[in-house]
This record gives C-alpha cells, sequence and structure tokens, in this order.
C-alpha cells in the first residue's frame, strides 16, 4: 500500500482497475509551518470576509447578482465595469506565470483552494481515524461498532464543514447576515439552499473522494505548468548523485557504509507523497510541489546526522551545478508586464468617475419649428448612476452660443445604480445657427460633487437649404 | 483485450471531461449574456410574474450546463476508437 505510483500501467491503464487510496502520513517541518500558515490565512479570509461591512450595514465584499452590482470594500462595480474583472483575470494569470516561472508550483503546494480544502479534510480524517498505518488498519479490519463510530464520525464532520463552506459561498451573493437568519427557521430562497448544497457537496467530494485525482484530471494549470518551467525553475528534487545507490544500513553500526548513497530507502516520502508519487524517481507531472516529501526526508536525514536537503528546492541547473539564477530575462520581463498592469488597473479605479451618459437622438424627427418660432433638436438622454449613493443630477450644454437647453426637471434623481431616462430640446434661432450640422457637447453634473460628470457629443441639425 | 486496455482512459478521468469543462464554459456564457443583458430584458414576463433574478440566473446556468454537457458527452461518445465497433 505504500507504493501508489500513477505512473504504474497496470494499475492506472486498466478500464477497471480501482485507484488505490492514498493514506498521506502526517509530516512536520518548516515546509508542513508554511503551508499550516497558508491555510489559515486563505480560509480564514475565506469565512471571514463576507461577514465584514464596510459603512452603514454594506457588505464589504458582495457580488450582489439580483441587483447586478458588486460591492468590493469601498467600490461598487456594476455589470459596464465587466473590463476590471477581467483586468484582474488577467493580473492573476501573469502572477500564476511569475510565481512558477520562479518556484514552480508554489501555487499548488500552498494555495490552490483544492490543496487547501484538502489539508483541512485530512486532519479531520487523522483525528477520528488515527494515523496513517491506524487509518490503514482501519480501512482492512471488518465493520464493527469503532469502525463505523469513527468513519461515521468523520463523514459527519466533513459534511457540517462542507455545508458551512457552502453557506459562506452563498454568502459572497446573497447578503450573509440575512443568510444566517434564514437557517434557524430554515427560511432560505430555493435557489440558496440549491447553492449552498451543492458547493458543499462539490467540496465533500473534491477535498474528500477526489483529492488528488482533481489536480490530476480537472487542473488546467497542471497540465501547461511546465511550459513555463525552464532550467533556473525552482523544483522539488531528490539528489541522485547524492543518495543513490539507496539502502537500509543498521543504525549506529553502519552510519555511513561505503557502498551507499544517504538514501536510506525508508519511503517516508512516498508516504508523505499526498499524490501518492516517488520523488525519487524525479520530476512527474502529479508533483503539486507541497514539499512534504522534503519534510520528510530532512526529518530522517536528521535523525541519521546526515545533512539535510537530499530532497530539496533546487534548479535543474543547480544540480548540475551551475548555480542558482533567480533573476533572469524571462522573471524581469514578466515582473515588469505585471507591475505596469496593476498600476494601470489601479490607476483606472482611482480615477474613475461613477456617473456615465449616454445621448441619443430623437429617432423620429431630424428637427422642428418650436411655438416661438426657433428651430429645436430633442435628444433622449440615458443617465447611469453607478455610485453607491444616490444624486441629482443638472444637465448642460456647450456648443451653440445663444441657444437654449430645455429639460423636463431642473435637476434629475437617480438612485444608486439606476438609470434615469429623460428628454432635453435644444433650441436656438436661425441668426444663431452658423452651419446645417453644430456639434454640441451635452454634459451631466451631480449638484454635490462636480467632479462627479460626464459629457458626450452631439449635433444639432438645421435644415440644408438654409444654407444652399 | 490486453492492447485496448492500455490506452484506456480511468473511468474517473472521463466523467470529470464531461462534467468539468461544460461546467467552466457555461459559467462563462453565463458571465458573457448577463453582461450585456439584464434578466428584465431577457425575461420581462417572468420578472412582472414575480420569479426574482436568483431564479432566473440559475435555471440559465443549469440549462447552459446541460447543454455544454450534452456536447462533452457526445465528444466523449465520438471519440471511442472506430475498430471497437465491430468488436
Amino acid at each position: 500500500m505504500s507504493s501508489t505510483d500513477p505512473n504504474n500501467k497496470q494499475e492506472y491503464d486498466s478500464l477497471y482497475a480501482k485507484r488505490k487510496e492514498i493514506y498521506p502520513r502526517e509530516v512536520h517541518g518548516i515546509f508542513a509551518t508554511w503551508r499550516v500558515a497558508m491555510v489559515a490565512l486563505t480560509l480564514g479570509l475565506y469565512y471571514v470576509l463576507p461577514w465584514i461591512n464596510w459603512g452603514e450595514g454594506r457588505q464589504a465584499l458582495l457580488f450582489d447578482l439580483p441587483n447586478r452590482k458588486f460591492n468590493i470594500f469601498m467600490l461598487t462595480l456594476w455589470p459596464q465595469d465587466l473590463i476590471y474583472l477581467s483586468a484582474l483575470l488577467i493580473i492573476s494569470a501573469l502572477a500564476l506565470f511569475l510565481f512558477t516561472t520562479v518556484g514552480g508550483r508554489l501555487w499548488c503546494g500552498y494555495a490552490c483552494p483544492q490543496t487547501v480544502w484538502t489539508e483541512v479534510f485530512l486532519w479531520i480524517e487523522r483525528k477520528m481515524e488515527g494515523s496513517r498505518p491506524q487509518q490503514m488498519k482501519l480501512a482492512k479490519s471488518p465493520w464493527n461498532l469503532n469502525k463505523i463510530i469513527r468513519k461515521g464520525g468523520k463523514h459527519v464532520i466533513w459534511v457540517l464543514f462542507s455545508l458551512w463552506t457552502g453557506f459562506t459561498f452563498v454568502g459572497y451573493f446573497t447578503p450573509i447576515r440575512e443568510l444566517a437568519q434564514a437557517i434557524p427557521t430554515w427560511d432560505l430562497g430555493p435557489w440558496e439552499t440549491f447553492w449552498i448544497f451543492f458547493y458543499a457537496f462539490a467540496t465533500y467530494g473534491n477535498a474528500g473522494w477526489l483529492r488528488e485525482q482533481v489536480c490530476i484530471y480537472m487542473c488546467p494549470y497542471a497540465r501547461f505548468q511546465s511550459v513555463m518551467f525552464d532550467d533556473n525553475t525552482l523544483i522539488i528534487s531528490y539528489d541522485e548523485k547524492r543518495g543513490d545507490p539507496r539502502g537500509t544500513r543498521k543504525r549506529g553500526i553502519e552510519n555511513k557504509p561505503a557502498d551507499k548513497g544517504d538514501c536510506i530507502d525508508c519511503d517516508l516520502c512516498v508516504q508523505a507523497c499526498p499524490t501518492g508519487i516517488d520523488i525519487r524517481d524525479g520530476l512527474q507531472y502529479q508533483c503539486i510541489a507541497c514539499a512534504a516529501c522534503i519534510d520528510a526526508c530532512d526529518d530522517v536525514m536528521g535523525k541519521m546526522d546526515y545533512d539535510p536537503g537530499l530532497i530539496r528546492y533546487t534548479t535543474l541547473n543547480e544540480i548540475k551545478g551551475e548555480g542558482l539564477h533567480i533573476f533572469r530575462p524571462r522573471v524581469y520581463l514578466y515582473t515588469s508586464i505585471l507591475i505596469g498592469l496593476i498600476l494601470a488597473m489601479g490607476w483606472s479605479l482611482v480615477t474613475r468617475i461613477p456617473v456615465s451618459l449616454d445621448v441619443n437622438r430623437d429617432r423620429n424627427i431630424l428637427y422642428r419649428e418650436a411655438t416661438n418660432g426657433d428651430l429645436e433638436n430633442v435628444f433622449k438622454l440615458k443617465i447611469m448612476n453607478q455610485d453607491s449613493k444616490p444624486h441629482d443630477f443638472i444637465i448642460t450644454m456647450e456648443g451653440l452660443p445663444g441657444s437654449v437647453l430645455d429639460t423636463d426637471q431642473d435637476v434629475i434623481s437617480a438612485a444608486s445604480g439606476e438609470t434615469a431616462n429623460t428628454l432635453v430640446r435644444v433650441r436656438a434661432s436661425e441668426d444663431v445657427i452658423k452651419d446645417r450640422s453644430t456639434s454640441i457637447t451635452i454634459k451631466v453634473t451631480a449638484t454635490d460633487n462636480q467632479k462627479l460628470t460626464d459629457e458626450e457629443d452631439a449635433r444639432f441639425i438645421a435644415p440644408a437649404d438654409w444654407f444652399q | 483485450m490486453s492492447d485496448i486496455n492500455k490506452e484506456e482512459i480511468p473511468k474517473i478521468q472521463r466523467i470529470i471531461a464531461v462534467l468539468w469543462p461544460s461546467f467552466l464554459t457555461s459559467g462563462v456564457a453565463m458571465i458573457i449574456l448577463y453582461w450585456i443583458f439584464s434578466p428584465e430584458e431577457l425575461f420581462p414576463e417572468l420578472i412582472a410574474s414575480g420569479v426574482g433574478n436568483m431564479a432566473i440566473y440559475s435555471v440559465t446556468f443549469l440549462f447552459l450546463w446541460l447543454t455544454t454537457l450534452t456536447s462533452c458527452l457526445l465528444s466523449c461518445y465520438f471519440l471511442r476508437p472506430c475498430n471497437r465497433c465491430n468488436d
């Protein structure tokens, strides 16, 4: 059971062969500590963020689908702002390229939701079923009360944790406090209920059952990450020159046998691996770079009084004796593009003016004569208030001296996220109109904030025969 | 028989290859669809009769998923080696 190598042809390629269960051994060490810290940070953020409010009763992070607006701390984004979401995705992808080029699959080992939730599920499993040998013994033992309690208890805790995860997930889309109040009386909407259970099921299935198969079969990044690797990328590797030939030895009596390398072939690196590979076989795409094998091996090296680092973060060039080259053209290129994009997006967000004006000519008529004999053009205005507060707007016009702007109301009110529609009429007497088509600029400005303004050009049309 | 098995893709990989890409693409299609149109524009009658946006979004997503899932299923079906049809 110790070796569950997915490369094993007979085992994995047969249609009917069952996947062998992997029982990763618990390890302690510097990288395990880092991973636990990252689990605490990422899951802490996930479960806590929707409960944080920004301002009066406004959930800081809320993707309010029913009202089609996204609250992101002080910002409110609307469907028109999808460009920012796209920019955020591009920045995330570039950051992933950069981290992969420098440090290999850092994302997989420490930050990927699959890793992070699996860590928690493994922890629950160890609490309920004990250590790796105990888990394996329990799996083989006949069903009795102890097995039912341990296995059943594990699943009950997994399900409860998954439901909490699903509830939190829906809390990013429906105000989480309202959701929490609806739970005791089971007063949830049918679709909220559906998505809580859907996401809970996905969590339970992925972190409880599928585990390393998600990385192997579902993850697109796992398939293409190798193109971002070069000979200077940090990878987790076994030092074959130092370790081979491998072999067991009697502790104390035969500490450094001349015919053997430093690998004592204890198999702990294989037992610790959550994807069930043997790192000593070289770099494999199943490796999620969690560094559990480094911790396991360093522990053994310490007990043997050998130097640590038989399995370590290294680069292909370093193994060849050419040293570490972290800073190289590819890294500089990714970093500068990334910084450029972050600055551009930040600048665009900071200077974003949350009002937009859309001016359309009344399609029925180009121009008409007003009651006082002036020439009149009619325009339809759409004022979109993208701010998180309601505003009153005044409409002004430039470009045709001597003309008059006639509006239905003095100020146009628009609630947060609302589009106000109104008609305006531009009137001018024959003597001020100099051309058949005059460019005018219509402008809206919030009464309480002069900076909240947008303008759009339009054309004032006069009869062609006036200028012949 | 063993020769065929060596080429075989594990069953779990087949299931994932149908469920997962269809889930992702329908999610993207959903975002694009409701970026351009609001539920009020697409289904004014439903909105008027009191159906909530959440229900419309959810049903749209599930419908899109069913469509893309069918397409993935058909791809999977047609990818079966042809020589086996006569076995």
